[in-house]
C-alpha cells in the first residue's frame, strides 16, 4: 500500500511539474485573482447597501465565481491529460515502468484537481474579506468550501476519464465542456422545457368589492358578482429534481440557509435554495380570492423559511450522482489503460 | 524447460492482428542473453508490433512470449522489471529538464529519491548528455533526444533490452557510440533486440539475425538459401577496364554490371571468390580493391524480400499494408 502511494505520489508530481508549471498558467492564475478581486468589491458595494452583516452574500458570491472559473479551467488542464500524453509519445514510456493504470489514472486526477483548486486557493483572501465583513457563519464556510472543492474534482475526474476514453485530445476537451455544460446550463435548460411541456389549468375565482354605490357614505361597499378565469400553470414539482444534477444548486442546497430577521434568505446560495425548493410546490389548482370577506382577504405570500422547511432537500442525491459520474469516467480510462492491451478500439494507438 | 531457465527472449508462434491487419502472422524466434540480436525487415512488417508485445504494452492473438523467462501477459510487472524498451516514438516530458526526466523515470520504476539521483548521473555521463543534463527536453535535437531515449530504458538496469531504430538521427560519431555502448550492454551478458532499416550497422554490431516479412520471421533454411546464393562481389583494379573485363570473363565470372565503385560480378561464396582472386592476380592485375559489393544482412534481406519463398508467398501476397511508420494503427 505504501508502495502504490509512493507511485501515485510519483505521477502526481510529474503531472503538476509537466503541465502546471508554465508561465501562461501563472498568468491565468493571476488574471483570475483580479477578477475575483473585482468582483469581491463589487458584491462588497451591492451587498453593503442592503444589509448590515454583507459578508454572506459577498462570500457566496465570490464562491460561485470561484465555481465558474474552475469549471471553466478544469477541462482544459484535464482534458488532454492522457491523450496528450499518447500524442506526446510519452504514455507508453510510463507504462512499462512499474506503475500500474490505475496508478497513472488517479495521479493525473489528483493532480488536474489540485490544479482547480488552486483557484480556491487564489479566492481564500477574498473568502476572507467577506468573513469580515460578517454574516458568514462558520457551517456556511464549513459545507460551501468542500462541497465546491468536490465539485471541482468531479469535473476534473471527468475530463481526464474522458482523456483516456477518447482518442483525440480536442475532442475530449469538448467532450468533457459539454459535460459540465449539460450539468450546468443542460439541466437548467430541461428543467425550463419540462415546466413548459407539463402544464395545469388554474381557476381562480375571485369576488371583487364594490364601493361608491351609496352616495352618503363613501365608504360603504358591497361585494360584486364572483368571476373565474383559468390559465395554464408550469409544473415546476414534477421536473424539480432535474435541478437536483446542478452543481451550483448542489452547493446553494448543501449550505444551510441564513434568514435575516424577516425570515428572508440573503445571500446568493440562499436565492438559488429558495428558489429551487419553491419549485417543489405543486400549484394550487383552485385559487379563490375573496377580497369581500376579511377572513381570507389577504394571504401573506410564504417566507423563505416557511418555503425551505416545507421542501425536502436534494443535494445529496446531485452530488452522489456527480460523484458517480467522477468515478465512473475515472474507471473507465483506467480500463483504457490496462496492458497488455488485447483489444484496440478503431483509431486507436499504443505508442 | 531449458528456454525458460535460459532468460534472454523467447518468440515462440506469437500472431497478432488489428482488425483485418495482421501484423505478426508467426514469428518464432530467440535472442541469447550476451548477444546482440538484429530484427531485420521491410516497414510494414511487423517488427514495432512484435516489440510493443514484448514490452508488455499488447498482448498477443497467440503463441508465447518470454522475456528474461517472465510472459508478458501474466507477469507484466515482472517483464518492466527486467526489460527497458527504447521506442521508435521519441516522446519526453517536453517542459522537463533531462536530468529530471531520468530522475522521474527511476522513480516510475521504483526507484528511491537518491537512487533514482545517482543513477541519473550515471546515464548522464553513459550517454555523453551531460552539457545538456539542465536543459529542458524540447530543446533537444532529435539524436540528443535518441540518447536521451537510451537513457531511459535503462535507468532501471535491465537484463533485456528492446531497441526500436535506436540509431536513426544520430550523427557518425554518434553511431560509433551507440555500437560501442551497445557491444558493452551485451558483454555484460544483457539480451539486446536490436531493430533498424540501416543495415550496415547492425551489421557491425549483431551476433545474430531474425528476418521478418509480412509478419513472419523468416525460417532457418529460407535464410540459409539466400545466405548461400550467389551474391555480388566489387573488383576494382588499375588500368583499363576492358583488360580487367577480359580477366574475369577469361577466369569465368563476366562483369555483370559497372558502377563508379568498379565492376560487379556474381560470385558463389568466399571460396570462389578467393580462386577468382588468385586468378586475377595470376594473370597480372593489379587489384586494388575485392569484396562483397553489400554486408551479408542486407544482401540477405535484399534476397529475401525479392525471392518469397514457399509458403510465405502467400502471405505476403495478401497481407495488407500497415501504416509507413510501422504503426499498429486501425481505422482512421
Amino acid at each position: 500500500m505504501n508502495g502504490w502511494l509512493t507511485g501515485l505520489g510519483v505521477v502526481v508530481s510529474l503531472e503538476l511539474r509537466q503541465r502546471v508549471r508554465s508561465v501562461a498558467w501563472y498568468v491565468l492564475l493571476g488574471i483570475s485573482v483580479v477578477i475575483v478581486g473585482l468582483v469581491t468589491v463589487l458584491l462588497a458595494i451591492i451587498f453593503g447597501s442592503a444589509a448590515e452583516d454583507s459578508g454572506g452574500g459577498v462570500f457566496s458570491g465570490v464562491l460561485y465565481l470561484v465555481l465558474l472559473l474552475g469549471t471553466l479551467v478544469a477541462p482544459a488542464v484535464s482534458g488532454t491529460a492522457i491523450n496528450g500524453d499518447r500524442d506526446a509519445g510519452t504514455l507508453a514510456t510510463t507504462q512499462v515502468t512499474q506503475v500500474t493504470a490505475s496508478q497513472i489514472v488517479l495521479g493525473k486526477f489528483v493532480a488536474a484537481w489540485a490544479t482547480a483548486l488552486a483557484f480556491l486557493i487564489a479566492a481564500s483572501p477574498f473568502l476572507l474579506v467577506a468573513a469580515l465583513l460578517g454574516g458568514v457563519t462558520a457551517t456556511q464556510v464549513l459545507v460551501s468550501v468542500p462541497v465546491i472543492a468536490l465539485e471541482l474534482g468531479v469535473v476534473a475526474a471527468i475530463g481526464v476519464g474522458l482523456s483516456g476514453l477518447l482518442q483525440r485530445s480536442l475532442f475530449s476537451i469538448v467532450v468533457t465542456y459539454l459535460a459540465v455544460a449539460a450539468l450546468t446550463v443542460g439541466t437548467l435548460v430541461a428543467f425550463g422545457l419540462g415546466s413548459a411541456l407539463f402544464r395545469s389549468e388554474v381557476t381562480v375565482t375571485t369576488r371583487d368589492v364594490v364601493y361608491g354605490n351609496d352616495p352618503d357614505d363613501p365608504e360603504a361597499f358591497e361585494c360584486g358578482a364572483q368571476s373565474t378565469y383559468t390559465y395554464e400553470a408550469p409544473r415546476t414539482d414534477y421536473v424539480w429534481w432535474l435541478l437536483a444534477a446542478n452543481p451550483y444548486v448542489v452547493v446553494a442546497d448543501a449550505v444551510p440557509p441564513q434568514y435575516d430577521d424577516r425570515d428572508q434568505v440573503e445571500d446568493f446560495f440562499g436565492f438559488v435554495q429558495v428558489a429551487v425548493r419553491a419549485a417543489q410546490q405543486a400549484p394550487e389548482l383552485e385559487q379563490v380570492n375573496d377580497y369581500c370577506d376579511s377572513a381570507s382577504a389577504y394571504e401573506e405570500p410564504p417566507t423563505s423559511r416557511e418555503t425551505i422547511d416545507g421542501s425536502t432537500p436534494s443535494w445529496f442525491v446531485g452530488l452522489a450522482i456527480h460523484l458517480a459520474l467522477a468515478a465512473a469516467a475515472l474507471a473507465g480510462a483506467t480500463w483504457a489503460l490496462r496492458t497488455p492491451l488485447r483489444r484496440l478500439s478503431p483509431g486507436s494507438r499504443i505508442a | 524447460m531449458e528456454q525458460a531457465a535460459a532468460g534472454g527472449i523467447v518468440v515462440d508462434d506469437v500472431a497478432r492482428s488489428f482488425g483485418d491487419v495482421h501484423a505478426v502472422r508467426g514469428m518464432t524466434f530467440r535472442a541469447e542473453p550476451g548477444r546482440v540480436t538484429a530484427l531485420v525487415g521491410p516497414n510494414g512488417s511487423g517488427k514495432t508490433t512484435l516489440m510493443l508485445m514484448l514490452a508488455s504494452l499488447l498482448a498477443p492473438d497467440r503463441g508465447r512470449i518470454l522475456v528474461d523467462g517472465r510472459d508478458p501477459v501474466a507477469d507484466p510487472a515482472g517483464v518492466r522489471r527486467a526489460m527497458g524498451w527504447m521506442p521508435d516514438v521519441l516522446g519526453s516530458w517536453a517542459s522537463l529538464r533531462v536530468r529530471a526526466t531520468l530522475e522521474i523515470t527511476g522513480r516510475l520504476h521504483g526507484l528511491d529519491h537518491d537512487a533514482a539521483a545517482r543513477r541519473a548521473d550515471e546515464l548522464i555521463a553513459l550517454t555523453g548528455l551531460g552539457p545538456l543534463a539542465d536543459r529542458p527536453t524540447r530543446v533537444l535535437s532529435r539524436g540528443q533526444k535518441q540518447k536521451l531515449s537510451l537513457a531511459r530504458a535503462l535507468v532501471h538496469d535491465p537484463r533485456v533490452l528492446l531497441l526500436d531504430e535506436p540509431a536513426s538521427g544520430l550523427d557518425p560519431a554518434a553511431r560509433i557510440d551507440l555500437r560501442e555502448l551497445l557491444r558493452r550492454l551485451a558483454g555484460e551478458g544483457r539480451t539486446l533486440l536490436v531493430s533498424s532499416h540501416v543495415l550496415a550497422e547492425l551489421e557491425e554490431m549483431a551476433d545474430a539475425a531474425v528476418f521478418v516479412d509480412a509478419g513472419v520471421t523468416a525460417s532457418a533454411e529460407r535464410v540459409e538459401r539466400a545466405r548461400t546464393a550467389a551474391r555480388e562481389w566489387r573488383v576494382r583494379a588499375l588500368g583499363p577496364t576492358q583488360a580487367l573485363a577480359d580477366a574475369l570473363a577469361a577466369a569465368g565470372a563476366p562483369v555483370a554490371r559497372v558502377d563508379r565503385a568498379g565492376a560487379v560480378v556474381l560470385v558463389r561464396d568466399e571460396e570462389a571468390g578467393a580462386d577468382l582472386v588468385a586468378r586475377l592476380v595470376a594473370s597480372g592485375i593489379r587489384l586494388t580493391a575485392f569484396g562483397p559489393a553489400v554486408g551479408e544482412l542486407e544482401r540477405t534481406f535484399l534476397d529475401l524480400s525479392r525471392d518469397p519463398g514457399g509458403a510465405d508467398a502467400s502471405a505476403r501476397a495478401e497481407a495488407p499494408a500497415l501504416p509507413a511508420d510501422d504503426q499498429p494503427e486501425v481505422g482512421s
